[in-house]
């Protein structure tokens, strides 16, 4: 027998630590490229650009990145722990350094290249399982699955990145140790690392000082740049917190003997537990965040989308109308709306002015008038103006108009004078849509613009139906009798700066809606294919960390029950000590969302004026917990069924 | 006072009468009074350990009866045996079986706390131990830190924490050098002595066995015969000497 045969008979006898390796590396790859299959999908990208998912894919997007670093990681350490005390016999058996090197490199690399295999066919499959499921979900149809060169290169290169780091830190390590060291590996515990509560503080206060900061910047213009950053520094955060904070309230709890000596077991299998598995339980915490706060913001973008829109669309359908365009007598319009049984049911029109204007840039912008009398009849005010006074209506919801400028000069040359206008009242409320922004002047000064400037006098519509929301067809009909009108009359090239379409297009609160719906639809496609990756990813952590150590688990066991312990009692120990594994990061990562959900909504003014939010939170959070008491109930049994064949000497 | 009494233990692997079968106990009768320091001799699968087992509650017997402090143990079953087991009798093993996750002084606690006692009770019960047996320096430590005659020491402190009527102990001494061993042996001494715990041991090392008061040699299965020491420890080590040669086994079984 060759010293080969006698390596390669022992890795045959040790298979079950390879396959705990490999599915480790497996799985690791497996989401990335799952999330990788989102993120670089073509449709995804271009939607992206547009509609800021960008910013939405942040979280989950660092949240990720750690994932697949720590996992890796500690399924190498894990993997390499147990080989280092074979490595130390093999060394004592005459294997030199150089051998060993070796070994770890090929086997490393083998794994790795199956792994890959695994990680990406599968994940392949899954993705495009989810893909079917939730597109089919969601009826959206923008979106397909496909591959790409990206997604496989960003896969690879960042598992081999982390990986190859790994490995040079584990060959480092079996360099530098001797054998004794190196025999004694799988013995050691991980407690001998330097810990100390001040450390553990710097971390809550990076934890503390994230969501602070998130708070004060998120209303930002840029605050959303941020988000990636301060999503860094709280997981940052966390990871030095709870390394060097659990020991020291460990410490903190075998002060109080009472309940230290009350619950000797369970704390010391804890505190053992919990040095052991410190990297796993983080990233369990930052995963549970994640999904949490992504999902609840997006399911909430979700549900706010339609009240958006009607908010955005105070009238079903805006136009304008000039003599020449979009001219069909109201009866004609109101007919097509009976047609679809869908009857008018508000009806008016205001006369507005239009200037189009080049900015100093050579930009084109309009400046919209609007006659005062008009104004006060239709939203049944009283305002006055003289000669020279506008007001600045924003046509949008705003708390502080008065801060808000116009930004460039209102001179006209009127008569071969120059005559500079000016605002002295800004009105900041959504009140008519189709329009932007625009200025109310009185009915005679509009008359004199109009004769000395070359303007678009128009009529804007303003229609409300019997029921917006199946208005779709209506609508479309509208547009298409617009569009056959508008092609027998001479076509209106705006002083060659507007096409006509962009001017005489229908505005409709039903069109408006759907594509909002759609564009928060693939949102939540998204949210829903990230947040299943990361909660099956969070459970799969919890098992591996329960289950990847049950020889020394059994060993544990069956001396308690060599000291007289009886079955019910560890039973109870298992069960206390199962739920605090499960239950500890969730909790935190529940906590951690809902601060990061209330400092982003400051966004949205703040939590208490959005109550829904939080209610959805809370929902969301409600089915995480009921999934997990599942997963929970099920792990219990699992390891209680292990702990009865313990039992058997 | 009779403290442990076994009556036709018989013990067979197996199915009875099968071919197959193995009979490693073979009606064993044997009493032990309060206060006794026995040692169970014999050569390599004789029995012993099996009869240690069976006589501490470990392992069942295939029929015979077993009574401690006239309690019969082989009618006991699951949760209450092992409460009677944590509450009068104390083990000692080979591979010391302390748990890795707690310190010298919480492994010592552990029985006490499974019984819930009080946490002042506790503390002093570890200091009168850990300075019975000279632990008090390590109480702190981890069991992979100490060495292995500490970590029988700590073991046996641990088999005394509930103050056990009797002490079973499967080669103490098995895992230690004879330095250790002795000290082994001198704690052990003193529990009979201090605290008229009994103690039954089940022995390879005849050293080990001349601490004892009393030894009992089984061979094949069934009690062979027994010694008792007459004067001191050096004499009684020789009679022990003499008598596994008169047993016959060869020397590197004993």
């Amino acid at each position: 027998m060759t010293f080969n045969k006698v390596v390669w008979k022992m890795a045959k006898y040790h298979y079950k630590k390879y396959l705990f390796y490999l599915a480790c590396n497996s799985l690791a790859i497996l989401f990335f490229f799952m999330f990788m299959t989102v993120y670089f999908n073509e449709q995804l990208v271009a939607l992206k650009e547009i509609e800021g998912i960008q910013s939405l894919l942040a979280i989950p997007g660092a949240a990720l990145i750690v994932f697949t670093v720590f996992f890796i990681s500690y399924a190498h350490q894990i993997f390499m722990k147990k080989r280092r005390s074979e490595f130390g016999l093999l060394m004592t058996l005459g294997m030199t350094k150089r051998d060993i090197s070796k070994l770890v490199l090929i086997e490393n690399s083998i794994i790795a290249v199956i792994a890959i295999i695994i990680g990406i066919g599968a994940g392949t499959i899954f993705s495009q399982f989810f893909f079917w499921l939730l597109l089919k979900g969601t009826g959206i149809q923008e979106v397909a699955f496909h591959l790409n060169a990206d997604m496989f290169i960003y896969s690879i290169g960042a598992f081999m990145l982390v990986f190859i780091v790994s490995i040079a830190q584990s060959l480092y390590l079996t360099m530098n140790r001797d054998i004794m060291e190196n025999l004694k590996t799988e013995k050691m515990t991980e407690n001998t690392a330097f810990k100390h509560p001040a450390i553990g503080g710097i971390g809550v206060a990076f934890v503390v000082g994230s969501i602070i900061g998130l708070f004060v910047t998120y209303t930002d213009p840029d605050g959303g740049e941020y988000l990636m950053l301060w999503a860094m520094i709280t997981f940052i955060g966390l990871y030095i917190a709870l390394k060097h904070l659990t020991s020291f309230f460990i410490g903190l709890i075998k002060k109080n003997k009472k309940l230290y000596y009350g619950g000797l077991l369970y704390w010391t299998s804890i505190d053992h537990k919990y040095k052991q598995f410190t990297s796993i339980m983080i990233l369990v915490t930052i995963m549970v965040m994640t999904t949490l706060l992504y999902s609840t913001i997006v399911f909430y973008g979700y549900t706010e989308t339609g009240k958006e829109a009607i908010e955005r669309n105070p009238y079903t359908i805006a136009f304008i109308s000039t003599d020449s365009k979009n001219n069909l007598p109201a009866d004609e319009v109101h007919a097509i709306f009976d047609e679809y049984e869908n009857p008018v049911e508000e009806h008016f029109t205001i006369p507005v002015y239009f200037k189009f204007e080049w900015d100093d840039d050579g930009y084109p912008y309009t400046v919209t008038f609007m006659p005062l009398s008009a104004f006060n009849e239709v939203t049944a005010s009283g305002f006055e103006l003289q000669g020279k006074e506008l007001i600045y209506h924003l046509n949008i919801s705003t708390e502080d108009p008065e801060s808000i400028s116009y930004g460039r000069e209102l001179r006209f040359s009127i008569d071969g004078e120059e005559i500079l206008y000016d605002y002295t009242k800004v009105i900041g409320e959504k009140r008519f849509n189709y329009l932007d922004e625009f200025f109310i002047i009185n009915d005679a000064e509009l008359e004199t613009l109009k004769g000395n400037l070359d303007g678009l006098e128009a009529t804007a519509h303003f229609i409300n139906v019997k029921d917006w929301k199946d208005s779709e067809e209506a609508v479309f009909a509208l547009e298409q009798a617009f569009k056959s009108y508008n092609a027998t009359t001479p076509n209106l090239n705006v002083e060659n700066i507007l096409p006509e379409e962009e001017l005489f297009y229908v505005d409709s609160l039903v069109s408006d809606y759907s594509n909002r719906m759609n564009s928060e639809g693939i949102h939540f496609f998204v949210a829903i294919f990230l947040s299943v990756l990361f909660f099956i990813g969070s459970f799969l952590l919890l098992y591996i960390q329960l289950f990847s150590e049950i020889d020394k688990e059994e060993l544990r066991i069956r001396k308690l029950f060599r000291n007289g312990i009886t079955s019910k009692e560890v039973k109870g120990l298992v069960s206390r000590e199962i739920t605090t594994i499960f239950m500890l990061p969730t909790l935190l990562g529940l906590i951690i969302a809902l601060l990061y959900l209330v400092a982003m909504a400051t966004d949205i003014g703040g939590v208490l004026a959005n109550p829904g939010i939080l209610f959805q939170f809370l929902l969301i959070a409600g089915i995480y917990f009921v999934i997990l008491i599942i997963f929970l109930i099920y792990a219990k049994r699992k390891m209680f069924m292990e702990i009865a064949g313990f039992r058997e000497e | 006072m009779k403290i442990l009494e076994a009556k036709n233990i018989v013990k067979v692997y197996g199915k009875a009468n099968d071919e197959g079968s193995t009979t490693a106990l073979n009606g064993i009768n044997l009493s032990v009074s309060e206060g006794e320091f026995v040692a169970i001799m014999g050569p390599s699968g004789s029995g012993k350990t099996t009869l240690l087992n069976i006589l501490s509650g470990i392992d069942k017997p295939t029929s015979g009866e077993i009574f401690i402090e006239g309690q019969k143990l082989n009618e006991m079953t699951g949760d209450a045996l092992a409460r009677f087991r944590r509450r009068k009798l104390g083990f000692v093993f080979q591979d010391f079986n302390l748990l890795e996750s707690l310190t010298v002084k919480e492994n010592i606690i552990l029985p006490m706390i499974l019984e819930k006692k009080s946490g002042p009770e506790m503390e002093k019960k570890v200091q009168e131990l850990a300075s019975l047996f000279d632990i008090e320096a390590i109480l702190n430590k981890y069991p992979y830190h100490i060495s292995g005659g500490q970590q029988q020491r700590t073991a046996v402190s641990r088999a005394l924490a509930n103050e056990p009527q009797i002490i079973f102990a499967d080669e103490p001494t098995g895992n230690l050098d004879s330095k250790s061993s002795t000290v082994i042996m001198e704690c052990l001494k003193k529990v009979v002595q201090e605290l008229s715990t009994t103690i039954l041991l089940v022995t390879h090392d005849v050293f080990a066995a001349s601490y004892c008061e009393k030894v009992i040699f089984i061979r094949d299965g069934s009690v062979h015969s027994h010694l008792e020491k007459k004067s001191d420890r050096k004499a009684f080590l020789d009679d022990i000497m003499n008598h596994l040669a008169l047993l016959g086994g060869r020397q590197h079984d004993i």
